[in-house]
């Protein structure tokens, strides 16, 4: 490439790097315009990869005149808005004073939030839906936001802690001398100073919860509190190869993610880099 | 990662200070990790010790309300004689080895390919980030549809290629099924690699490659000697990470062969699973948690020695 001028080559980069995304967001792609075309181009022996005639049909039939899925939907706001909140009342104290506070053991305990970061959700779901069986719990908003906060806390605590290190020592000392006791000086002044990890963290736990399937499926059984995902694995199951109604749902649950993605792009890759590695 | 910058004197000396003037307030300290502790302690650690104890009981649906009699090490030799858990961790073997293998090495090549710099590059790195974001439910879903026998997009374009004379059906055949899972996965994994290894191309010091060209290295030498050696803290991490994180797939695994055809696509965390909640055998499901989470220890205490070396540096 030494022979082109220097800004063809960095067109030709540009140009390379959108045929490979979109060859690699082919998938995504796939899923909407299946959910707009009619039975007759899904079905067709030459796949339309442009659909020949867009149709609504499929939204109609299950957003509209059946209204069913917008309680899950809402089950999945109730669900996923619990747990980040429950997850960030918790984690954030945590972080502090992990960053900032004499404890013993502090080594000890972020050890053991790295090791149990890691554990897979069966392992916890099995003893959670005994436990919450002999309360009475199954079948709760409370439980599954349980559940989905308990996986997220120790990712959260370690993510966060490095924010609160970063903040400059100076300010909640000169709030103390101040006559501000330690939790107004936390909360008054730290806490907002924290605000872009508090963000990063917030959106993830809110995309770990709203994808959850196995907490969901173990611990509820009654749809009044089921979320979207068990309601799309029911549906794979009832309608399986409805394709057109299935990417429809699929699309739609993707949605809210795209928007939080896109409200919070500039945290959610900050503190993947940052959360992950460290 | 030198965030501090005065001299250790002089910290040693501001915490001997610090130290005194606290150590009376330092029981207040406790209370900032209180809650969350308790939570913890109640959810995490509570259940985790339940889930160790009922591996040496016989709890099922069906006892579940009595008492449970206690058998020893019986269901871990159970598990272990139980052939579907050979296949089982075998398949899990395969699914992490060639997901983590994949995703890495396209995650590489893309962060090599986005950390140079064009227009539109933070744009194009956001998007791919999404198949990250999606839900493993409907990443599941929507490959259940392309890997569908009839009218599944994969096949129309192998036939249309070429590569295959009739339609396979991938999901329930049994030498393809696994495959097919481990397929999606690696999409998923993809832009997690990319951007933890992007993140760790943007840190390295440019001056040293600006030394390798004069010398007269070129770029294949400057990856192997340079880029390589000095991602290294980054690569073993993020492989770890991987490792631990696709270990624990289940989503995609229910979703689009719900571990059949006769077992072929069954992972581990699926097995205990299907042991736990469609035979109601609780103690056995635990039992494969344990073994689990076993394996995975031993791999995050390989995590932990290197985080601590590379803090250490």
């Amino acid at each position: 490439m030494n022979s082109l001028p220097k800004v063809n080559n960095k067109y030709f980069t540009t140009a390379i790097a959108v045929i490979s995304t979109i060859i690699f967001l082919f998938p995504v792609y796939w899923m909407v315009t299946t959910s707009i075309k009619p039975m007759s181009g899904i079905l067709a022996t030459t796949p339309q990869i442009i659909p020949h005639e867009i149709q609504f049909q499929a939204y109609v039939k299950n957003f509209i005149q059946d209204t069913e899925i917008l309680r899950f939907f809402l089950n999945s706001v109730i669900i996923a808005t619990g747990s980040m909140i429950l997850t960030l009342l918790f984690a954030s104290p945590f972080a502090y004073a992990l960053a900032r506070l004499e404890l013993r053991g502090k080594g000890w305990m972020i050890g053991f939030l790295l090791v149990v970061q890691m554990l897979p959700n069966i392992m916890l779901a099995l003893p959670f839906f005994i436990l919450f069986s002999k309360l009475h719990l199954l079948n709760h908003f409370i439980s599954l936001i349980i559940a989905n906060a308990t996986l997220s806390m120790p990712f959260a605590i370690l993510v966060l802690r490095p924010f609160f290190m970063s903040i400059p020592k100076g300010l909640e000392e000169a709030a103390v001398i101040d006559g501000c006791n330690r939790f107004a000086a936390f909360w008054k002044i730290v806490l907002p100073l924290a605000k872009p990890g508090l963000l990063t963290v917030g959106s993830f736990c809110f995309l770990h919860a709203w994808g959850d399937l196995l907490f969901a499926l173990i611990l509820t059984t009654d749809k009044s509190v089921r979320p979207l995902t068990v309601h799309l694995y029911t549906f794979v199951g009832q309608y399986g190869t409805d394709w057109n109604s299935l990417m429809a749902v699929a699309t739609v649950c993707v949605i809210p993610i795209i928007i939080i993605f896109i409200a919070f792009q500039k945290h959610i890759v900050g503190g993947l880099a940052s959360g992950s590695v460290k | 990662m030198n965030v501090e910058t005065d001299t250790s004197w002089q910290r040693n000396v501001t915490m001997e200070i610090r130290k005194k003037a606290k150590r009376k307030k330092s029981l207040g300290n406790y209370l900032f990790i209180l809650p969350g502790g308790v939570f913890l302690l109640l959810f995490l650690v509570f259940p985790i010790g339940y889930n160790l104890k009922i591996t040496f009981e016989d709890l099922t649906a069906l006892n579940i309300l009595k008492e449970q009699s206690f058998v020893g090490l019986e269901n871990y030799v159970t598990v272990l004689k139980d052939k579907i858990f050979l296949l089982s961790l075998k398949n899990s073997v395969i699914f992490t080895g060639l997901c983590i293998f994949f995703q890495f090495t396209i995650g590489f090549a893309f962060a090599l390919f986005f950390n140079k710099k064009f227009p539109g590059r933070n744009v194009m790195r956001a998007l791919i980030l999404i198949a990250w974001m999606i839900p493993m439910v409907i990443t599941g879903t929507l490959f259940k549809w392309m890997f569908a026998g009839d009218h599944g997009i994969i096949n129309h374009l192998l036939l249309w290629l070429g590569a295959i004379d009739q339609p396979i059906h991938w999901l329930i055949n049994d030498h393809t099924s696994l495959y097919s899972t481990i397929t999606a996965n690696i999409w998923i994994g993809i832009p997690f690699n990319m951007i933890i290894l992007l993140a760790g191309l943007q840190s390295l010091p440019e001056e040293t490659y600006e030394a390798a060209k004069v010398d007269g290295a070129g770029k294949i030498r400057q990856f192997f000697f340079i880029t390589l050696p000095l991602m290294k803290p980054t690569i073993l991490t993020l492989l770890i990470l991987g490792i631990i994180y696709t270990f624990k797939v289940f989503d995609i695994i229910l979703i689009m062969t719900g571990g059949g055809p006769v077992n072929s696509s069954t992972v581990l965390p699926f097995y205990s699973y299907e042991l736990a909640f469609t035979n109601y055998n609780f103690s056995l499901g635990a039992t494969i948690n344990t073994i689990m989470l076993g394996l995975l220890v031993l791999v995050a205490l390989v995590y932990l020695w290197l985080v601590r070396k590379e803090e250490n540096v």
